[in-house]
């Protein structure tokens, strides 16, 4: 009796250490072909955080990008909460979003290859977060929000489950895309192995619901060599393809339309989350520049064959990967979460129109304007 | 063939017979939902429906006074002193003191209500959380004149989910929506805690861009309905508590093989 007591509390001992075994090695890094994996398991937790929603200098709002002002990599700490802000889509359509950060998309976040992010998030749903008051803490996005409310975001409560998916990150989705719960935070680390622009999205299902509700954004990686014509560019923007399925509510608010999102049949698509802000506040620059826009189409079902009017892609970059270069393209296709990295020359002074060159998409918003001003050099 | 299949899935097959007791000094009625069965949309059990046995369950959801009364015969379960492993800091978040949820809430479902709470709540009305089941069950008897109909109301009822406003939640007993039973609201005002809301296969699951397809076994607009409101129970956490997601309670009957329902009998 005493030896089979033993022998239990022996295997109960085997059984201890092997499971401690286990989540170390889970824990363990390791390098492969100059690259970092094997992230610390995700934490999950409560606390009473209720300061800056976005966090971070490296965080932008659309179509800006950061600056990377360091030399080689950075550690990179990030939070972006998801929350609900009541936002204008187009000329009257307002309706209460889903969001990271506030805004549909979300910051853009700009990082250099090989750099390690320490991300949070809490699940901020079921509290009024307001977005337009920056605080000393804050990432650059919210100063930009609050000096251009083009949404004019108000912020709404709507409690709902949410996670973080970044799709520039290589790491077990079961463990840091998990989802959390509304007041739950979680935090993760992960490393952007691979150059490029990639959107970050919500992962809970419905997933289609949650991302066109309006969690998504992307995160531009620039490469550790750069990119070819570096040297040469003028003005680098970012400009993020979406799509809203939006119906009358029973206010004077819009809601999400589950049928038109199901026959993939949009009421709205857009260029930076707003039907007509690419035309009310165009891109801008001189005739001769060279102009870099990180175009990403985040969706979420369609597709987009991206054109500027009146000019040729001198190069594209296909995902952003400086490997993946094309040339002279009059149009880039990308499918749901495909992007580019597109280089072209403003020819002369004048508009220039950034198009969905899938006209049903380019007459529901997906348009925008670069104007030129005269050769200065 | 699409009415008789929505048929199917949402009329229970039994022929019903209501029993409507009603409790003791409180305004919330009983209501007896005979046995049947229902489809899931887990996939444990795939085409398979559950059968769930008679119960009773609340004819609306706890409100702001029901919550109130508990609060005042049982102390511990007032936000200055429950324990934090009970219920997180959101507990009765809204409330301006221990027993003072401020005005115009009365007959308001309450909410903000951790599952810890909720199932002290309703031991002490001498019942208990309903299972996922039994309130699924419940929810979905519903008629519908038409599968156009049917539709409709599912269509409606995802608006809801996207775009629910937690600061504006209306009184119990206003939604209009009632099921065959005469249960009231048990959509359209708030989302309701149940005894299993993440059942094991929940897991496995594990929330991701594939489950909606996994859970829709039925690819109706009642299925997609009911996968986000299966989704979003299952990520919530025992202490969690949010401002639209509130409770009734269920009891069990006498065939059920258990004890009568006994009225306002303290579980401690």
């Amino acid at each position: 009796m005493k030896s089979l007591y033993q022998i239990s509390a022996l295997l109960m001992t085997l059984i201890v250490l092997l499971g401690v075994g286990q989540s170390t090695v889970q824990a363990q890094e390791y390098m492969m072909d100059g690259m970092t994996f094997g992230m610390p398991e995700a934490v999950v937790y409560t606390e009473d955080y209720d300061g800056p929603p976005v966090v971070g200098d490296h965080l932008t709002l659309l179509p800006n990008l950061a600056p990377l002002e360091y030399e080689g990599n950075k550690h990179h700490e990030v939070r972006l909460d998801a929350m609900v802000q009541e936002i204008e889509v187009a000329n009257g359509v307002s309706y209460r979003a889903w969001t990271f950060g506030g805004t549909v998309p979300g910051p853009t976040l700009h990082v250099r290859e090989g750099d390690r992010i320490t991300f949070t998030m809490k699940n901020r749903s079921d509290e009024e977060v307001t977005i337009t008051e920056p605080g000393s803490e804050a990432s650059p996005f919210m100063q930009q929000v609050a000096d251009n409310n083009y949404m004019n975001a108000k912020p709404g409560v709507m409690p709902m489950p949410h996670s973080m998916d970044f799709h520039a990150g290589t790491v077990a989705k079961d463990d840091k895309w998990r989802t959390i719960a509304p007041g739950e935070t979680i935090q993760f680390d992960w490393v952007a192995n691979y150059a490029g622009t990639y959107i970050y999205h919500c992962g809970t299902p419905s997933v289609l619901m949650h991302t066109a509700m309006g969690q998504h954004g992307v995160v531009v990686v620039s490469p550790k060599e750069g990119y070819p014509t570096d040297y040469e560019v003028d003005r680098e923007y970012v400009v993020v393809q979406s799509e809203y399925y939006l119906k009358k509510g029973p206010s004077e608010l819009y809601q999400y339309d589950f049928e038109a999102a199901q026959s993939r049949n949009p009421s709205h698509v857009v260029f930076n989350g707003h039907q007509t802000i690419l035309h009310d506040q165009p891109l801008e620059a001189n005739a001769g520049e060279r102009v870099r826009i990180h175009f990403s189409n985040n969706g979420p079902s369609g597709t987009s064959s991206f054109h500027v009017i009146g000019a040729i892609f001198d190069r594209v970059w296909l995902e952003g990967h400086p490997y993946n270069e094309m040339r002279g393209m009059q149009t880039v296709l990308l499918g749901a979460s495909g992007s580019a990295t597109v280089d072209f020359i403003v020819p002369e002074e004048g508009k220039y129109i950034l198009i969905d060159h899938e006209f049903a998409d380019a007459e529901k918003g997906a348009t925008g304007t670069l104007k030129a001003g005269p050769r200065k050099r | 063939m699409k009415l008789s299949t929505l048929s199917y899935l949402l009329l229970p097959i039994v022929v019903l017979t209501v029993l409507i007791t009603v409790s003791a000094g409180a305004q919330s009625k009983k209501v007896e939902i005979p046995a049947g069965y229902f489809h899931s949309v887990l996939p444990e059990v795939v085409g398979e429906p559950v059968r769930v046995e008679s119960f009773f369950i609340d004819e609306t959801a706890v409100t702001y006074e029901d919550y109130r009364n508990f609060l005042t015969d049982q102390p511990r379960w007032r936000s200055s002193d429950i324990p934090a492993i009970y219920a997180g800091k959101s507990y009765l978040k809204n409330w301006k003191n221990d027993l003072d949820y401020g005005d115009k809430k009365a007959t308001q479902p309450v909410t903000s209500v951790s599952w810890y709470a909720a199932n002290a709540y309703c031991g002490w009305k001498g019942g208990r959380l309903p299972t996922l089941n039994e309130w699924e069950y419940a929810a979905q008897a519903m008629e519908f004149e038409s599968s156009d109909d049917a539709d409709r109301f599912s269509s409606e009822l995802i608006g809801w989910y996207s775009a629910v406003n937690a600061n504006q939640v209306k009184p119990v007993g206003s939604s209009g929506i009632e099921n065959k039973y005469g249960v009231k609201d048990m959509f359209g005002l708030i989302m309701e805690w149940v005894e299993d809301f993440k059942p094991p296969v929940a897991d496995d699951l594990s929330l991701d861009c594939g489950t909606v397809g996994r859970m829709q076994g039925s690819s109706t607009l009642y299925g997609y309905a009911m996968s986000i409101r299966y989704i979003t129970r299952m990520s919530f956490k025992p202490i969690s508590a949010t401002g639209m997601l509130g409770f009734r309670c269920a009891y069990d009957t006498v065939q059920n093989g258990n004890e009568p329902v006994n009225e306002n009998q303290s579980t401690d």
